[in-house]
Protein backbone atom coordinates (compact mmCIF):
# COMPACT_ATOMS: atom_id res chain seq x y z
CA UNK A 1 0.00 0.00 0.00
CA UNK A 2 0.91 3.63 -0.14
CA UNK A 3 2.47 5.39 2.40
CA UNK A 4 0.03 7.06 4.99
CA UNK A 5 2.34 9.99 5.09
CA UNK A 6 4.24 12.13 1.99
CA UNK A 7 6.51 10.02 0.17
CA UNK A 8 8.93 12.86 1.18
CA UNK A 9 8.17 12.84 5.17
CA UNK A 10 10.79 12.00 7.66
CA UNK A 11 12.35 8.53 7.28
CA UNK A 12 13.93 6.42 9.88
CA UNK A 13 17.59 6.58 10.12
CA UNK A 14 18.58 2.74 10.15
CA UNK A 15 21.01 1.34 12.65
CA UNK A 16 22.05 -2.03 13.65
CA UNK A 17 19.14 -1.88 16.49
CA UNK A 18 16.54 -0.69 14.01
CA UNK A 19 17.35 -2.07 10.51
CA UNK A 20 14.86 -5.36 11.29
CA UNK A 21 12.11 -2.86 12.25
CA UNK A 22 12.04 -1.42 9.20
CA UNK A 23 13.37 -3.52 6.75
CA UNK A 24 12.14 -6.67 7.03
CA UNK A 25 8.84 -6.68 6.88
CA UNK A 26 8.09 -8.32 10.16
CA UNK A 27 6.99 -7.02 13.61
CA UNK A 28 10.73 -7.29 14.49
CA UNK A 29 11.27 -6.82 18.42
CA UNK A 30 14.14 -7.70 20.57
CA UNK A 31 14.50 -10.65 23.01
CA UNK A 32 17.74 -11.27 25.22
CA UNK A 33 18.84 -14.45 25.01
CA UNK A 34 20.16 -14.60 28.57
CA UNK A 35 16.65 -14.16 30.70
CA UNK A 36 14.06 -14.21 27.61
CA UNK A 37 12.66 -10.48 28.02
CA UNK A 38 11.27 -8.89 24.63
CA UNK A 39 12.07 -5.42 24.38
CA UNK A 40 10.62 -2.23 22.00
CA UNK A 41 12.68 -0.11 20.89
CA UNK A 42 15.36 -2.18 20.87
CA UNK A 43 18.64 -1.26 22.79
CA UNK A 44 22.20 -2.13 23.27
CA UNK A 45 21.68 -4.01 26.74
CA UNK A 46 18.67 -5.89 27.75
CA UNK A 47 16.78 -3.53 30.46
CA UNK A 48 16.04 -6.15 32.86
CA UNK A 49 19.47 -8.11 33.11
CA UNK A 50 21.86 -6.34 31.05
CA UNK A 51 23.15 -8.90 28.85
CA UNK A 52 24.20 -7.61 25.60
CA UNK A 53 23.41 -11.23 24.09
CA UNK A 54 20.12 -9.78 22.39
CA UNK A 55 18.10 -11.60 19.18
CA UNK A 56 15.30 -10.52 17.22
CA UNK A 57 11.72 -11.83 17.82
CA UNK A 58 8.68 -11.31 16.04
CA UNK A 59 5.57 -10.18 16.95
CA UNK A 60 2.32 -11.89 14.81
CA UNK A 61 0.90 -8.31 13.85
CA UNK A 62 -2.53 -7.91 16.29
CA UNK A 63 -3.25 -5.42 18.45
CA UNK A 64 -5.52 -2.55 19.90
CA UNK A 65 -5.42 0.91 19.70
CA UNK A 66 -4.26 2.27 22.91
CA UNK A 67 -4.40 5.72 22.60
CA UNK A 68 -4.55 8.48 19.11
CA UNK A 69 -4.40 11.56 18.07
CA UNK A 70 -5.94 13.20 15.08
CA UNK A 71 -2.98 16.10 14.02
CA UNK A 72 -5.01 18.88 12.52
CA UNK A 73 -1.82 21.20 12.67
CA UNK A 74 0.76 21.12 9.80
CA UNK A 75 3.87 20.59 11.73
CA UNK A 76 6.26 21.57 8.59
CA UNK A 77 5.31 22.57 4.93
CA UNK A 78 5.57 18.91 3.93
CA UNK A 79 2.22 17.68 5.89
CA UNK A 80 0.49 20.62 4.81
CA UNK A 81 -1.66 18.62 2.20
CA UNK A 82 -2.01 15.45 4.65
CA UNK A 83 -3.66 17.11 7.85
CA UNK A 84 -5.87 16.16 9.13
CA UNK A 85 -3.71 12.57 9.54
CA UNK A 86 -4.13 10.00 12.33
CA UNK A 87 -1.19 8.90 14.61
CA UNK A 88 -1.89 5.67 16.78
CA UNK A 89 -0.18 3.92 19.58
CA UNK A 90 -0.95 0.03 19.09
CA UNK A 91 -0.53 -2.25 22.15
CA UNK A 92 0.21 -6.10 20.91
CA UNK A 93 -1.60 -8.52 21.85
CA UNK A 94 1.37 -11.10 21.91
CA UNK A 95 3.48 -8.84 23.94
CA UNK A 96 0.95 -6.58 25.79
CA UNK A 97 3.84 -4.60 26.96
CA UNK A 98 4.89 -3.52 23.87
CA UNK A 99 3.37 -0.15 22.38
CA UNK A 100 4.51 0.44 18.55
CA UNK A 101 3.44 4.14 16.96
CA UNK A 102 1.96 3.89 13.46
CA UNK A 103 -0.95 5.17 11.43
CA UNK A 104 -4.38 3.80 11.13
CA UNK A 105 -4.80 3.69 6.63
CA UNK A 106 -8.22 2.85 6.69
CA UNK A 107 -10.54 5.55 6.16
CA UNK A 108 -13.32 3.79 5.61
CA UNK A 109 -13.81 2.32 8.69
CA UNK A 110 -15.07 5.26 10.71
CA UNK A 111 -13.36 7.43 13.83
CA UNK A 112 -10.80 5.74 15.84
CA UNK A 113 -11.52 4.47 19.23
CA UNK A 114 -9.48 3.30 22.08
CA UNK A 115 -9.69 -0.27 22.48
CA UNK A 116 -10.40 -1.19 18.39
CA UNK A 117 -8.66 -4.26 17.01
CA UNK A 118 -5.81 -3.53 14.69
CA UNK A 119 -2.93 -5.54 12.58
CA UNK A 120 -0.20 -4.56 10.91
CA UNK A 121 0.26 -4.03 7.09
CA UNK A 122 3.33 -2.66 5.58
CA UNK A 123 4.20 0.11 2.99
CA UNK A 124 6.90 -0.14 1.11
CA UNK A 125 9.31 2.97 1.08
CA UNK A 126 12.33 3.51 -1.85
CA UNK A 127 15.18 4.42 0.54
CA UNK A 128 17.78 6.95 -1.18
CA UNK A 129 20.60 5.84 0.56
CA UNK A 130 19.69 1.77 -0.16
CA UNK A 131 19.03 -0.42 -2.48
CA UNK A 132 17.09 -2.18 0.18
CA UNK A 133 13.89 -0.12 0.31
CA UNK A 134 12.28 0.49 4.26
CA UNK A 135 9.06 -1.39 4.88
CA UNK A 136 7.44 0.38 7.42
CA UNK A 137 4.83 -0.64 9.73
CA UNK A 138 0.99 0.79 9.21
CA UNK A 139 -1.94 -0.50 10.75
CA UNK A 140 -5.67 -1.47 9.37
CA UNK A 141 -9.03 -2.29 11.67
CA UNK A 142 -10.24 -5.74 11.86
CA UNK A 143 -9.93 -9.11 13.80
CA UNK A 144 -6.50 -11.11 13.45
CA UNK A 145 -5.86 -11.96 9.85
CA UNK A 146 -3.44 -15.23 8.67
CA UNK A 147 -0.64 -13.87 6.82
CA UNK A 148 0.04 -10.07 6.64
CA UNK A 149 -1.23 -8.26 3.69
CA UNK A 150 1.15 -6.60 1.52
CA UNK B 1 18.18 21.79 51.21
CA UNK B 2 15.80 22.80 54.52
CA UNK B 3 16.33 26.06 53.97
CA UNK B 4 20.12 26.51 53.38
CA UNK B 5 20.14 28.40 50.14
CA UNK B 6 17.95 31.13 48.77
CA UNK B 7 16.85 33.06 46.10
CA UNK B 8 18.54 36.33 46.48
CA UNK B 9 17.11 38.09 43.25
CA UNK B 10 15.12 37.67 40.24
CA UNK B 11 14.77 38.90 36.43
CA UNK B 12 13.95 38.91 33.34
CA UNK B 13 13.92 40.33 29.60
CA UNK B 14 10.79 41.49 28.17
CA UNK B 15 8.72 38.63 26.85
CA UNK B 16 8.26 38.95 23.18
CA UNK B 17 5.82 36.64 20.94
CA UNK B 18 8.16 34.51 18.87
CA UNK B 19 10.22 36.36 15.86
CA UNK B 20 9.36 39.94 18.09
CA UNK B 21 12.79 40.40 19.88
CA UNK B 22 14.77 43.06 18.63
CA UNK B 23 17.86 41.46 21.20
CA UNK B 24 19.37 38.22 20.33
CA UNK B 25 18.89 35.36 22.40
CA UNK B 26 22.16 35.49 24.29
CA UNK B 27 21.25 39.76 24.39
CA UNK B 28 17.97 38.54 26.43
CA UNK B 29 20.37 35.75 28.42
CA UNK B 30 22.57 38.77 29.86
CA UNK B 31 19.35 41.27 30.27
CA UNK B 32 17.78 38.76 32.74
CA UNK B 33 20.75 37.90 34.36
CA UNK B 34 21.59 41.54 34.93
CA UNK B 35 18.27 42.26 36.39
CA UNK B 36 18.17 39.35 38.69
CA UNK B 37 21.62 40.66 39.90
CA UNK B 38 20.42 43.81 40.75
CA UNK B 39 17.25 42.44 41.95
CA UNK B 40 19.48 41.27 44.87
CA UNK B 41 21.64 43.91 45.45
CA UNK B 42 24.81 42.69 44.29
CA UNK B 43 27.35 43.59 41.37
CA UNK B 44 28.22 41.49 38.38
CA UNK B 45 31.33 40.90 39.98
CA UNK B 46 30.04 39.13 42.69
CA UNK B 47 28.54 36.16 40.72
CA UNK B 48 31.40 33.00 40.48
CA UNK B 49 28.97 30.34 39.40
CA UNK B 50 26.56 29.69 36.34
CA UNK B 51 24.00 27.14 36.03
CA UNK B 52 21.29 26.62 33.11
CA UNK B 53 19.67 23.73 31.68
CA UNK B 54 18.55 22.24 27.78
CA UNK B 55 20.79 19.87 25.85
CA UNK B 56 22.79 21.67 23.59
CA UNK B 57 21.65 24.97 24.92
CA UNK B 58 23.10 27.56 22.89
CA UNK B 59 24.71 30.09 25.27
CA UNK B 60 27.89 28.47 26.72
CA UNK B 61 28.63 30.10 30.22
CA UNK B 62 32.24 31.00 29.59
CA UNK B 63 30.86 33.33 26.60
CA UNK B 64 28.67 34.53 28.99
CA UNK B 65 30.96 35.37 32.05
CA UNK B 66 32.89 37.12 29.78
CA UNK B 67 30.17 39.32 28.47
CA UNK B 68 28.76 40.21 31.66
CA UNK B 69 31.96 40.61 33.72
CA UNK B 70 31.07 38.18 36.23
CA UNK B 71 33.84 37.76 38.65
CA UNK B 72 36.23 34.75 38.71
CA UNK B 73 33.98 31.47 38.03
CA UNK B 74 33.92 29.06 40.71
CA UNK B 75 31.20 26.91 39.27
CA UNK B 76 29.54 25.71 35.47
CA UNK B 77 26.69 23.22 35.80
CA UNK B 78 23.98 22.16 33.63
CA UNK B 79 20.92 20.02 34.44
CA UNK B 80 21.02 17.25 31.44
CA UNK B 81 18.28 14.72 29.89
CA UNK B 82 15.84 17.03 27.90
CA UNK B 83 14.60 20.67 28.56
CA UNK B 84 11.51 21.88 30.20
CA UNK B 85 11.38 18.62 32.69
CA UNK B 86 14.97 20.25 34.05
CA UNK B 87 14.02 23.75 35.16
CA UNK B 88 14.25 22.63 38.77
CA UNK B 89 17.19 20.75 38.70
CA UNK B 90 19.19 23.20 38.33
CA UNK B 91 18.21 24.89 41.93
CA UNK B 92 19.31 21.36 42.91
CA UNK B 93 22.44 21.93 41.36
CA UNK B 94 22.94 25.21 42.41
CA UNK B 95 21.99 24.46 45.81
CA UNK B 96 24.95 21.74 46.14
CA UNK B 97 27.51 24.06 44.98
CA UNK B 98 26.31 26.17 47.49
CA UNK B 99 26.18 24.12 50.52
CA UNK B 100 29.43 22.44 49.32
CA UNK B 101 31.40 25.80 49.59
CA UNK B 102 32.27 25.52 45.92
CA UNK B 103 30.81 28.86 44.68
CA UNK B 104 29.04 31.77 46.40
CA UNK B 105 26.68 33.74 44.21
CA UNK B 106 25.16 31.13 41.60
CA UNK B 107 23.52 32.49 38.33
CA UNK B 108 20.47 30.27 37.10
CA UNK B 109 19.05 31.25 33.92
CA UNK B 110 17.11 30.13 30.82
CA UNK B 111 17.22 32.33 27.15
CA UNK B 112 14.65 31.12 24.49
CA UNK B 113 14.49 32.98 21.01
CA UNK B 114 12.38 30.77 19.02
CA UNK B 115 12.13 33.57 16.90
CA UNK B 116 15.68 33.18 16.12
CA UNK B 117 16.31 29.49 16.26
CA UNK B 118 13.79 25.92 16.03
CA UNK B 119 10.28 26.75 16.56
CA UNK B 120 9.37 23.83 18.66
CA UNK B 121 5.97 23.72 17.34
CA UNK B 122 7.59 22.60 14.06
CA UNK B 123 8.96 19.47 12.73
CA UNK B 124 12.89 19.65 12.45
CA UNK B 125 14.06 19.99 8.75
CA UNK B 126 15.60 16.56 8.63
CA UNK B 127 15.22 13.69 5.95
CA UNK B 128 16.05 11.09 8.63
CA UNK B 129 14.93 10.82 12.15
CA UNK B 130 17.74 8.99 14.53
CA UNK B 131 17.41 7.12 17.52
CA UNK B 132 14.13 7.20 19.77
CA UNK B 133 12.71 9.69 16.95
CA UNK B 134 12.88 6.78 14.33
CA UNK B 135 10.04 5.29 15.69
CA UNK B 136 8.04 8.92 15.94
CA UNK B 137 8.54 11.41 13.20
CA UNK B 138 8.16 8.94 10.17
CA UNK B 139 4.72 8.27 11.72
CA UNK B 140 3.96 12.37 12.42
CA UNK B 141 4.71 12.18 15.88
CA UNK B 142 7.29 14.92 14.64
CA UNK B 143 6.68 17.58 17.44
CA UNK B 144 5.98 17.54 21.22
CA UNK B 145 2.41 18.50 20.66
CA UNK B 146 1.97 15.38 19.39
CA UNK B 147 3.85 13.15 21.47
CA UNK B 148 1.92 15.07 24.44
CA UNK B 149 -1.72 14.40 22.49
CA UNK B 150 -0.88 10.61 22.75
CA UNK B 151 -0.38 10.88 26.65
CA UNK B 152 -3.19 12.58 27.39
CA UNK B 153 -5.54 11.28 25.61
CA UNK B 154 -4.91 7.84 26.83
CA UNK B 155 -5.12 9.41 30.41
CA UNK B 156 -8.56 11.25 30.11
CA UNK B 157 -9.94 7.45 28.68
CA UNK B 158 -7.84 5.45 31.95
CA UNK B 159 -9.42 8.32 34.55
CA UNK B 160 -12.62 9.54 32.87
CA UNK B 161 -11.25 13.52 32.19
CA UNK B 162 -13.38 15.25 30.22
CA UNK B 163 -12.19 18.09 27.80
CA UNK B 164 -13.58 20.71 30.36
CA UNK B 165 -10.46 19.46 32.90
CA UNK B 166 -8.33 20.54 29.88
CA UNK B 167 -10.15 23.88 29.72
CA UNK B 168 -9.37 25.09 33.13
CA UNK B 169 -5.83 24.82 32.88
CA UNK B 170 -5.89 27.05 30.36
CA UNK B 171 -8.42 29.33 31.50
CA UNK B 172 -6.63 29.86 35.10
CA UNK B 173 -3.25 31.25 32.95
CA UNK B 174 -5.25 33.38 31.11
CA UNK B 175 -7.14 35.04 33.80
CA UNK B 176 -3.71 34.97 35.61
CA UNK B 177 -2.31 36.96 32.88
CA UNK B 178 -4.66 39.41 32.65
CA UNK B 179 -3.29 41.21 35.90
CA UNK B 180 0.31 40.77 34.52
CA UNK B 181 1.79 43.21 32.42
CA UNK B 182 4.55 41.42 31.58
CA UNK B 183 2.52 38.28 30.37
CA UNK B 184 2.44 38.11 26.26
CA UNK B 185 -1.54 37.57 26.36
CA UNK B 186 -1.81 40.45 28.77
CA UNK B 187 -4.82 42.41 27.53
CA UNK B 188 -6.52 39.28 25.55
CA UNK B 189 -8.68 37.13 27.58
CA UNK B 190 -9.54 34.00 27.23
CA UNK B 191 -13.86 32.67 27.85
CA UNK B 192 -15.04 28.92 27.97
CA UNK B 193 -16.29 29.76 24.76
CA UNK B 194 -13.12 30.53 23.39
CA UNK B 195 -11.29 27.79 24.11
CA UNK B 196 -13.85 25.41 22.78
CA UNK B 197 -14.35 27.14 19.74
CA UNK B 198 -10.35 27.65 19.35
CA UNK B 199 -8.96 25.17 15.84
CA UNK B 200 -7.71 21.65 17.23
CA UNK B 201 -3.71 21.33 16.73
CA UNK B 202 -3.34 17.60 17.75
CA UNK B 203 -6.94 16.59 19.43
CA UNK B 204 -7.37 16.55 22.59
CA UNK B 205 -5.41 19.85 22.49
CA UNK B 206 -7.15 23.32 21.21
CA UNK B 207 -4.79 26.19 19.98
CA UNK B 208 -5.56 27.66 23.69
CA UNK B 209 -3.73 23.82 25.33
CA UNK B 210 -0.78 24.61 23.82
CA UNK B 211 1.92 26.94 25.80
CA UNK B 212 3.28 30.18 22.97
CA UNK B 213 6.53 29.79 20.79
CA UNK B 214 8.08 33.00 22.49
CA UNK B 215 11.57 35.24 22.66
CA UNK B 216 12.62 36.12 26.45
CA UNK B 217 15.19 35.16 29.45
CA UNK B 218 14.26 34.63 33.03
CA UNK B 219 16.82 34.41 35.36
CA UNK B 220 17.51 33.89 39.82
CA UNK B 221 20.55 34.46 41.99
CA UNK B 222 21.02 31.84 44.54
CA UNK B 223 23.08 32.22 47.35
CA UNK B 224 23.65 30.69 51.65
CA UNK B 225 20.75 31.83 53.06
CA UNK B 226 23.22 33.69 55.71
CA UNK B 227 24.34 35.56 52.71
CA UNK B 228 21.07 36.18 51.57
CA UNK B 229 20.27 37.90 54.72
CA UNK B 230 22.11 40.90 54.17
CA UNK B 231 21.01 41.71 50.46
CA UNK B 232 18.17 43.87 48.89
CA UNK B 233 15.03 41.47 49.07
CA UNK B 234 13.86 39.19 51.51
CA UNK B 235 15.34 35.80 51.08
CA UNK B 236 13.37 32.89 49.64
CA UNK B 237 14.30 29.83 50.95
CA UNK B 238 14.99 26.72 48.80
CA UNK B 239 13.14 24.62 51.20
CA UNK B 240 13.19 20.91 49.05
CA UNK B 241 13.64 20.11 45.57
CA UNK B 242 13.31 16.58 44.19
CA UNK B 243 13.97 15.31 40.65
CA UNK B 244 14.46 12.03 38.62
CA UNK B 245 12.16 9.26 37.42
CA UNK B 246 10.62 6.08 38.26
CA UNK B 247 12.69 2.51 37.95
CA UNK B 248 12.44 2.02 33.96
CA UNK B 249 10.44 5.74 33.81
CA UNK B 250 12.95 6.24 30.76
CA UNK B 251 11.74 3.27 28.53
CA UNK B 252 11.36 5.55 25.20
CA UNK B 253 8.50 5.92 22.33
CA UNK B 254 5.58 5.36 25.15
CA UNK B 255 7.02 1.80 26.05
CA UNK B 256 7.69 2.41 29.80
CA UNK B 257 5.56 0.38 32.44
CA UNK B 258 3.93 3.33 33.92
CA UNK B 259 2.87 5.10 30.87
CA UNK B 260 0.94 7.54 30.68
CA UNK B 261 1.64 9.21 33.68
CA UNK B 262 3.89 8.34 36.78
CA UNK B 263 6.29 10.36 35.74
CA UNK B 264 5.71 12.79 39.20
CA UNK B 265 4.83 9.82 41.31
CA UNK B 266 8.76 9.32 42.71
CA UNK B 267 9.55 12.97 42.69
CA UNK B 268 6.32 13.70 45.20
CA UNK B 269 7.47 11.37 47.36
CA UNK B 270 10.68 12.79 47.44
CA UNK B 271 9.86 16.37 47.80
CA UNK B 272 7.47 16.64 50.66
CA UNK B 273 9.39 13.72 52.41
CA UNK B 274 12.75 16.49 52.30
CA UNK B 275 10.20 19.08 52.95
CA UNK B 276 8.45 17.74 56.29
CA UNK B 277 5.44 19.00 54.45
CA UNK B 278 2.72 17.89 51.87
CA UNK B 279 0.29 19.05 48.98
CA UNK B 280 -1.95 20.33 51.62
CA UNK B 281 0.23 22.98 52.84
CA UNK B 282 1.27 24.42 50.01
CA UNK B 283 -0.28 28.08 49.31
CA UNK B 284 0.34 28.48 45.71
CA UNK B 285 2.20 26.56 42.77
CA UNK B 286 3.58 26.92 39.71
CA UNK B 287 3.24 24.16 37.27
CA UNK B 288 4.76 23.62 33.63
CA UNK B 289 2.00 23.37 31.01
CA UNK B 290 3.71 22.93 27.81
CA UNK B 291 0.26 21.60 27.00
CA UNK B 292 -2.62 21.94 29.43
CA UNK B 293 -3.15 17.70 29.43
CA UNK B 294 0.49 17.26 31.37
CA UNK B 295 -0.35 19.82 34.06
CA UNK B 296 -2.97 17.87 34.78
CA UNK B 297 -1.10 14.80 35.23
CA UNK B 298 1.46 16.62 37.29
CA UNK B 299 -0.78 18.08 39.92
CA UNK B 300 -1.59 14.33 40.51
CA UNK B 301 1.16 12.52 40.49
CA UNK B 302 2.75 14.72 42.55
CA UNK B 303 0.20 14.41 44.85
CA UNK B 304 -3.11 16.97 45.19
CA UNK B 305 -5.74 14.60 43.71
CA UNK B 306 -5.77 11.18 42.31
CA UNK B 307 -5.94 10.95 39.01
CA UNK B 308 -10.01 10.04 38.83
CA UNK B 309 -10.36 13.12 41.23
CA UNK B 310 -8.33 15.43 39.15
CA UNK B 311 -10.89 16.93 37.05
CA UNK B 312 -12.91 17.81 40.16
CA UNK B 313 -9.99 19.23 41.82
CA UNK B 314 -9.33 21.79 38.47
CA UNK B 315 -12.83 22.81 38.55
CA UNK B 316 -15.39 25.50 39.99
CA UNK B 317 -12.28 28.39 40.24
CA UNK B 318 -10.08 26.10 42.33
CA UNK B 319 -7.43 26.41 40.66
CA UNK B 320 -7.77 30.60 40.18
CA UNK B 321 -6.95 33.48 42.22
CA UNK B 322 -7.95 34.95 44.59
CA UNK B 323 -10.74 32.62 45.66
CA UNK B 324 -9.53 29.04 44.59
CA UNK B 325 -7.65 26.84 47.04
CA UNK B 326 -4.83 26.05 45.30
CA UNK B 327 -4.39 28.89 42.76
CA UNK B 328 -1.74 27.91 39.61
CA UNK B 329 0.02 29.68 37.21
CA UNK B 330 -0.13 33.23 38.90
CA UNK B 331 1.62 35.22 36.31
CA UNK B 332 -0.21 33.12 33.52
CA UNK B 333 2.34 30.50 33.35
CA UNK B 334 3.61 29.24 29.86
CA UNK B 335 -0.02 29.62 28.23
CA UNK B 336 -0.13 33.17 28.51
CA UNK B 337 2.68 34.97 30.78
CA UNK B 338 5.32 33.25 28.48
CA UNK B 339 7.14 30.09 27.28
CA UNK B 340 10.73 30.16 28.35
CA UNK B 341 11.33 26.93 28.77
CA UNK B 342 9.09 27.19 32.27
CA UNK B 343 11.64 28.79 34.15
CA UNK B 344 9.98 32.02 34.25
CA UNK B 345 7.49 30.16 36.71
CA UNK B 346 10.56 30.36 38.87
CA UNK B 347 10.22 34.20 39.20
CA UNK B 348 6.95 34.06 39.79
CA UNK B 349 7.43 31.14 42.77
CA UNK B 350 9.30 33.76 44.41
CA UNK B 351 7.87 36.93 44.09
CA UNK B 352 4.53 34.99 45.64
CA UNK B 353 6.93 34.48 48.62
CA UNK B 354 8.01 37.63 48.95
CA UNK B 355 4.75 39.07 48.16
CA UNK B 356 5.09 40.42 44.90
CA UNK B 357 3.05 39.03 42.43
CA UNK B 358 0.42 40.57 40.28
CA UNK B 359 -2.32 37.84 41.34
CA UNK B 360 -0.64 37.80 45.29
CA UNK B 361 -1.65 34.61 47.46
CA UNK B 362 -1.97 36.48 51.33
CA UNK B 363 0.54 35.40 53.86
CA UNK B 364 2.62 32.63 51.40
CA UNK B 365 4.69 30.09 53.36
CA UNK B 366 5.05 27.16 51.13
CA UNK B 367 5.42 28.32 47.00
CA UNK B 368 5.75 25.15 44.51
CA UNK B 369 7.47 25.12 41.18
CA UNK B 370 7.09 21.91 39.09
CA UNK B 371 8.86 21.50 35.55
CA UNK B 372 7.63 19.28 32.38
CA UNK B 373 5.78 15.94 32.76
CA UNK B 374 6.56 15.37 29.25
CA UNK B 375 9.54 13.87 29.25
CA UNK B 376 11.75 12.56 31.75
CA UNK B 377 13.74 13.01 34.22
CA UNK B 378 11.28 15.90 35.82
CA UNK B 379 11.78 18.05 39.04
CA UNK B 380 10.23 20.08 41.41
CA UNK B 381 10.84 22.92 43.68
CA UNK B 382 9.05 24.17 46.93
CA UNK B 383 9.93 27.94 47.88
CA UNK B 384 9.35 28.93 51.85
CA UNK B 385 9.24 32.26 53.63
CA UNK B 386 11.36 30.57 56.34
CA UNK B 387 14.25 28.60 56.21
Amino acid sequence: MDRYLPEDWILPALDDGNRDFFTSGRLALQRCVECGTVQHPPEDVCRSCQSQRLEAAEAEGNGRIYSFSIVHHPLGPKLAGSVPYNVALIQLDDHPHVRIVGNVCDPDEGPLEIGQRVRAVWTTVPDPHSDEPLRLPQWVRGEPAGPQAE
Amino acid sequence: MHGRTAVAGVGESRYYRRGAADETEFQLACIAIRNAVEDAGLKLSDVDGIVSFMDRDRNHPARLGAALGTGKLNFTGQAWGGGGNLGMSTLMIADGALTAGYAECVVIFRALAQGQFGRFGRAPAVARAAGEQAYLMPFGVAAPVVRNALMVRRYMHEHGIGQEALAEIALAAYAHAQHNPRAVRYGHPLTREDYHASRWIAEPFHLFDCCQENDGAAAIVMTTAERARDLAKPPVYLRAAAAGMERWGGVPAFNEPSFPNGRYWHIGEKLWERAGAGPADVDVAQFYENFSGTTLMAISDIGFAPADGIEDFVSGGNIQWPDGDLPINTSGGNLAEAYIHGFQAVNEGVRQVRGDSTCQVPDVELSLVVSGPGTPPGSAALFSREP
